[in-house]
């Protein structure tokens, strides 16, 4: 048997109270591929994959996972489906290795392999320490190892590289894409959309439990407005006109004293020269955010941060 | 498993199904790696020699519980003492221990998402998870069982006991009694046991699921020291702990141990039930263990209170069934048999059936009509016809507990002193000088 989705929902509903944390979903994800779920906090990310687990029964709707539709919530999770939610948690009395060894017996035991998936995730070295000394990132690390143990063929993630540091981080999706080359359909949930813009091959934002956009991350790339950058000169007078002049341009003064610059790369690489041979020094240019972030934010109707916290800045040197 | 890039070969290898045995071997598994259940375990292997040592190095015993007076004298005491006291509370904090943390633990380390993502369903879930704290609550049992029988025989000796007949147990038959009620004391603990796991399924707090049902044991404590008719007295858990009275008593029918099961059965389903029925249909939608609200506080306490209430109306309406009659049947009983193990222990074998008590038991403070209920002040004048017993006549002071035992103590001028010498020159308690009996409820 053959799967064309790994993932199908239709009319999802779900409501906590007066609040609508699922409202008329619909998402499809095909078979073998590795999808995004984005949206910002409240966006009902975690309450769809609490569903797609079984830890929450939808009002309404229906879900087919590899080709199941699980008849409720308190039914046996669908076999090959593995992952986590928010923060992976386990028995901090007991060792990782313990661990997933009860992990393993929850799915019918005599599973091997538990050496080889804390070898995949790192922490093949923190096997026979308590997890209740592990930080938050191993034991998002542990969390993604418990379910490579159910060999699953469809992974549902969410949001993994939180507490992460950025080589944990990297080594996650390194994970993610690995799996998905060999076949394993992958969800992924995050608010930060640059960080699945290298992994995922499509892409769901979602905004107050609907889904506001669904295509493939080419599309996206393709639809999303150009890149924001933070811009400090010597001569932000001379430097606003001279953008002017170029219509591929878009440039704001901002309250907070520097400008702000949307534009493709190749289109600020020229305004960038230009403005050294205008004799005007760029003090400072600084990513703001993504072309993808940019249509986050216009999707989502969040505002971004005037302060870019925890990225890699995507600076050049201050030319004086 | 081949997988393409855009299709998925469902096909998978067979592999073996998760149920209930790999949950019960998973809790089972998690309850050893715990503090608190193998603080409780160790417990139960110490406090019964402690318990032993300290009282045998004391100059008084605790006279007013079953077998009390009996603890320096016999090994065989011992389990039967600390079983009266585990049934109070004791029984239902141990099995709580395990079961009232049991659910509300996975809230608490926010590890439900981490076991109802795995191969099992909730059903094999709730049914393992209820195995292993049953089975806790049985180990715990039989340790403080066997802990208390070895201590008190290692510590005291294999003396014979008397029992609440007036019969004398020897050690084969001490035994026997001991495990048969450790065995009959294990369904009201498993009910609480199913309790505890109500408390903890509900409240999804581990504070709560473990105190929750030892306070429903002191509250139905109290309610069963009120005195009260038969009926209240049946319907209260606690009282199934009482049971084993019935196994020393040959008069005793098995009506109130069948009672106790089916009273343990109906709160261990009903508790079992709701709980399931809660856990099925729970969402489990965010992290961490149930705050704490006031709010839930004061339902359950206006809730506790109205239950509470209600059962204290019935037991202060109800008749008592302790009355005079059935205290003079159960003295006669008891008498007749101690002056048989009284006359063995001179050396003269005495038949039983030559043994006429006559009994005439009263309260003190009734000055006119039927005495009857549980109180203090009850005196029983017995006359006593038979060989070597001819005309003895006797006054006890008897004191008749709400569950229908009693303790009975008589001048020396009358029935003897305390102590008595044996024909080889040794010294034994003599056994009509004081004895604990039960009246065993119609």
């Amino acid at each position: 048997m053959t799967l064309d989705l790994a993932l199908d929902v239709n009319g999802l509903q779900k409501a906590f109270g007066d609040v609508r944390a699922i409202d008329g979903l619909d998402l499809t994800v095909a078979a073998g591929q590795v999808h995004g779920l984005v949206g910002p906090n409240g966006a009902g990310k975690t309450t769809l994959l609490r569903i797609l687990f079984g830890l929450v029964a939808p009002d309404a709707g229906t879900v087919s996972l590899l080709g199941h539709e699980p008849a409720e919530a308190g039914e046996r999770p669908t076999e090959g489906v593995g992952g986590f939610v928010e923060e992976p948690r386990f028995y901090p009395y007991l060792t990782a290795r313990r661990n997933l060894e009860l992990m393993a017996d929850l799915d019918g035991g005599g599973d091997t392999r538990i050496d080889e998936v804390l070898s995949t995730v790192r922490l093949d070295d923190q096997a026979d320490r308590k997890v209740g000394g592990f930080s938050s990132g191993m034991r998002q690390r542990l969390g993604l190892a418990a379910s490579l143990l159910r060999r699953p063929r469809l992974l549902l993630l969410d949001e993994p590289t939180v507490g992460l540091d950025p080589t944990g981080a990297r080594d996650m999706l390194s994970v993610v894409k690995t799996l998905s080359a060999d076949g394993v359909t992958v969800i992924v949930s995050s608010h930060n959309m640059s960080e699945l813009e290298g992994v995922c091959d499509g892409v769901t934002v979602m905004r107050d439990g609907r889904s506001v956009w669904h295509g493939s991350m080419e599309r996206l790339r393709a639809e999303s407005p150009a890149p924001a950058h933070h811009l400090e000169t010597t001569d932000d007078v001379r430097a606003t006109e001279l953008a002017k002049s170029d219509r591929r341009l878009e440039i704001v003064a901002d309250p907070g004293g520097w400008l702000t610059v949307s534009a493709d790369r190749e289109v600020l690489d020229a305004y960038v020269v230009a403005l050294g041979k205008a004799g005007i020094a760029v003090r400072r240019l600084e990513l703001l955010m993504t072309a993808l972030e940019s249509m986050f934010f216009s999707l989502t109707g969040e505002r971004a941060d005037p302060v870019p916290a925890a990225r890699e800045p995507d600076e050049i040197p201050a030319a004086r | 498993m081949t997988m393409g890039a855009a299709a998925v070969t469902v096909a998978d290898a067979p592999r073996e199904r998760a149920g209930v045995g790999a949950v019960y071997r998973v809790e089972i598994a998690k309850i050893r790696a715990q503090l608190l259940p193998r603080a409780a375990a160790v417990i139960c292997v110490l406090a019964p020699f402690a318990f032993t040592i300290f009282i045998n190095t004391q100059s008084s015993v605790p006279a007013d519980s079953l077998f009390g007076r009996w603890v320096q004298s016999s090994g065989f005491a011992t389990p039967f003492v600390l079983l009266g006291f585990a049934g109070i509370a004791g029984f239902p904090l141990l099995a709580s221990v395990v079961a009232g943390d049991i659910f509300a633990s996975e809230d608490r380390q926010s590890t439900w998402k981490t076991v109802l993502t795995r191969s099992c369903s909730r059903g094999q879930i709730f049914v393992g998870k209820t195995l292993a704290a049953m089975t806790f609550s049985v180990v715990m049992v039989a340790l403080l069982g066997a802990s208390s029988t070895i201590a008190g025989m290692l510590v005291v000796g294999r003396q014979p006991l008397v029992g609440l007949s007036g019969a004398l147990l020897d050690q084969t038959h001490a035994i026997t009694l001991i495990v048969q009620s450790y065995a009959l004391a294990l369904a009201p603990t498993l009910a609480f046991t199913c309790l505890a796991i109500l408390f903890s399924v509900a409240t999804r707090n581990s504070m709560a699921g473990v105190i929750g049902a030892p306070v429903v044991a002191l509250l139905m404590v109290g309610l069963s020291l009120m005195g009260g008719g038969v009926v209240i007295r049946s319907i209260l858990l606690t009282s199934p702990f009482e049971a084993w009275h019935g196994l020393q008593i040959p008069s005793a029918t098995s009506k109130a141990i069948w009672i106790g099961l089916l009273v343990s059965l109906a709160y261990g389903a009903l508790s079992l039930i709701v709980a399931w029925r809660s856990f099925r249909r729970r969402d489990f939608a965010g992290d961490g263990q149930a705050p704490f609200r006031w709010s839930t506080v004061g339902r359950a306490v206006v809730a506790t209170v109205v239950l509470v209430a209600i059962l204290l109306v019935g037991t202060l309406l109800s008749k008592t069934w302790i009355t005079s009659s059935h205290l003079e049947a159960s003295v006669s009983e008891t008498v007749g048999n101690l002056i048989v193990v009284q006359q063995e222990i001179l050396g003269r074998a005495l038949d039983p059936a030559a043994v006429k008590v006559y009994p005439y038991c009263k309260r003190e403070s009734v000055i006119s009509g039927t005495s009857s209920g549980p109180a203090d002040d009850w005196t029983c004048q017995v006359f006593v016809d038979g060989p070597h017993v001819s005309r003895l006549a006797a006054d006890y002071s008897i004191a008749v507990r709400p569950d229908g035992c009693y303790t009975a103590d008589a001048p020396a001028s009358l029935v003897g002193p305390l102590h008595m010498k044996t024909p080889d020159g040794g010294t034994t308690i003599n056994p009509l000088s004081a004895f604990d009996s039960c009246m065993i409820p119609p």
